[in-house]
């Protein structure tokens, strides 16, 4: 009994068996199936994943606010400035403005923190000046005196006048510029400046090496160029910003005035008091460089008067240095 | 004897030592104390003054970066800056000496007590002492309003000043007032500093020859000189009382050293004469040989007929 109660049990199982194989057939079929199609998924899905997955190789950066922040690798991109951006504004000018500068030479001492100023700023060498101080006298009889001289700016620049690639311009606010991107050094303004504004980089300029791929500012002619020329720019990227001149600010004499004409106004860098340009230059005699050669400056000097403190002859300890 | 001769030697190093290195300052300016309380916002705007007037020479505070000048200016946590008082840091701001400039033309009174603010606090023993006398600024009259006007027939700009004094607006009278005209890089004055009369009032002859924008606008700025008294009282007035100016663009003319879209028309002429002229001869001559050949060509065939 027990037998065929097995044996029934049997048969039954064995017909549940046959039953089932064939639909266990399908059902193992799609089970597979459907656990293929999804391993399969998942990998290629995987694959997607890594393939799309970031590279989480991270790099230090100082952002512009002074923070260390870290960045993936691969989401840093490169970005250029518009520098052409950069060349439109520094071709036009300021507009509505003509800017002056008074030198006051009664009270030059030949601080040289004008010098310094400004080589900082356009990164140049010691030797190379975008103003020279003068040793200045008259006659014999009369007493020396230092008269800084940067460049003139001209309303007629002759330097202008005889660039053969347009590559120095004169702006609406007056400033003689030049575009080192466009120079190719042929040195023809340095012949035709009547006031030896211009000097020329014969030699690799100084941090060329730290410059490197900065974006060229035409206000500023940084990164400075090996085989072009450079001069001042009466810091037009400041004036841009309302600031006056580096040289002007630095002044600890109170030499240089600096201003607009059309405000008829200038502005003393080292007090910070505001003048009448026409009343300055009446009641002190103001006056410009060679007036004769017909170059029309835009910078004007006071004469020597009333210097209440004493020369002191720095030529001899030069050449002791030299 | 020797100790006599010591004795004067050491006198005279000392007084030598004196005259080059201190800086002396008038007792009444070394009591000034400052009319309002030091705190984090004073810190803070004072920090941002130092950062742009100051650090240039003095460097960043406690790290010694100071720059080399003579006399050295010294650190603003060194304890030689910090045995000054607040009225002798105030004094030697607006002074200067040479090579320090003075300040009294870039920064208000305000804006010194503030930038002192952030001196002090690198100093942790210090506690100020408040001006008790004036209290906190506007003792003399609060809530200043100046209004700035002009009176035609008379050429002269008027400033009227009130303020709240005893709880009632009332005009603020002998005070003094300044008037300036905004350019480009500063503050130009205008006539001179004048006291208040006992409406309020005060009158200021206006240069006929200013030069304004293009309509002939002027921007004013009135000031109250005295700081601690008022507080910062200041208004800013456009008024077309200037010249109208306009002066075109310096590279708007036809000149040899602009650009090419603006050469001087006689330069244009001649070039264009000139080119003109060569090339008309080289067509005559090409003509002319073209003539001389045909001329050749028929004398040819004369010949053959």
């Amino acid at each position: 009994m027990s037998n065929n109660n097995n044996s029934t049990d049997d048969r039954i199982n064995s017909e549940g068996e046959d039953k089932n194989s064939r639909r266990a057939f399908f059902k193992n079929f799609g089970l597979i199936g459907a656990v293929a199609a999804a391993g399969g998924a998942a990998i290629y899905s995987g694959y997607k994943y890594e393939e799309s997955k970031p590279n989480h190789d991270m790099v230090k950066v100082l952002t512009a606010d002074n923070r260390l922040v870290e960045v993936p690798r691969d989401q840093i991109k490169d970005i250029k400035l518009d520098t052409s951006e950069l060349q439109r504004k520094g071709r036009e000018g300021l507009k509505g403005h003509r800017f002056v500068m008074v030198i006051d030479l009664s009270k030059c001492r030949n601080a040289r923190k004008c010098i310094s100023a400004c080589q900082g700023a356009h990164h140049l060498r010691p030797y190379e000046y975008h103003i020279n101080t003068l040793v200045m006298q008259e006659s014999p009889e009369t007493a020396p005196y230092y008269m800084p001289k940067p460049c003139q700016h001209c309303d007629n620049p002759p330097c202008v006048a005889v660039c053969p690639v347009n590559a120095t311009f004169k702006r609406q606010d007056g400033i003689v510029l030049i575009d080192n991107e466009r120079c190719i050094g042929c040195r023809f303004c340095i012949a035709a400046c009547p006031y030896s504004a211009r000097l020329f980089h014969w030699e690799e300029p100084l941090m060329s090496e730290a410059d490197k791929g900065k974006p060229y500012n035409i206000e500023l002619n940084v990164p400075q160029k090996k085989g072009t020329v450079t001069k001042c720019l009466f810091s037009s990227d400041r004036l841009r910003e309302g600031k006056l001149p580096y040289c002007v600010s630095a002044c600890p004499n109170g030499v240089y005035y600096f201003g607009d004409e059309n405000q008829d106004a200038v502005t003393n860098g080292t007090t910070k008091e505001t003048y009448r340009l026409s009343e300055l230059l009446r009641v002190n005699g103001g006056y410009h460089l060679m007036p004769e050669l017909g170059t029309k400056p835009r910078v004007f000097y006071l004469p020597p008067k009333n210097r209440l403190f004493e020369f002191k002859d720095t030529r001899d300890q030069d050449k002791e240095k030299i | 004897m020797i100790k006599k001769y010591l004795f004067l030697v050491l006198i005279v190093l000392i007084s030598f030592h004196l005259s080059a290195q201190e800086w002396v300052v008038p007792a009444e300016e070394g009591v000034k104390l400052s009319p309002f309380a030091f705190n984090d916002s004073t810190r803070k705007v004072g920090a941002d003054l130092y950062n742009t007037n100051c650090k240039s020479c003095h460097g960043d505070p406690g790290k010694n970066n100071v720059i080399n000048l003579v006399p050295p200016p010294p650190d603003v946590a060194s304890v030689k800056m910090q045995t000054n008082s607040d009225g002798a840091l105030h004094f030697k701001l607006v002074q200067g000496r040479a090579p320090m400039p003075s300040f009294k033309n870039i920064l208000s009174s305000t804006d010194i007590w503030r930038v002192i603010s952030f001196v002090r606090s690198f100093n942790d023993k210090y506690v100020q002492v408040i001006d008790t006398k004036k209290g906190m600024a506007g003792t003399a009259a609060s809530n200043v309003k100046i209004q700035v006007a002009w009176v035609k027939e008379q050429n002269q700009v008027q400033m009227v000043i009130s303020g709240m004094k005893e709880n009632k607006i009332q005009p603020v009278s002998g005070a003094e007032v300044k008037l300036f005209a905004k350019r480009y890089f500063g503050n130009l004055l205008i006539d001179e500093a004048r006291n208040t009369d006992a409406q309020g009032k005060a009158l200021f002859n206006f240069p006929k020859d200013l030069p304004g924008d293009s309509a002939g606008f002027v921007q004013l700025i009135a000031k109250l000189s005295d700081e601690a008294a008022y507080g910062e009282a200041k208004a800013d007035t456009t008024l077309a009382i200037g010249v109208p100016t306009y002066r075109p663009p310096l590279n708007e003319q036809r000149a040899m050293w602009n650009v090419v879209q603006k050469t001087p028309i006689w330069l244009l002429l001649a070039y264009t004469f000139t080119v003109l002229v060569v090339w008309g001869f080289i067509f005559y001559v090409l003509l002319q040989i073209r003539a001389i050949y045909k001329a050749g060509l028929r004398k040819d065939h004369e010949t053959t007929d």
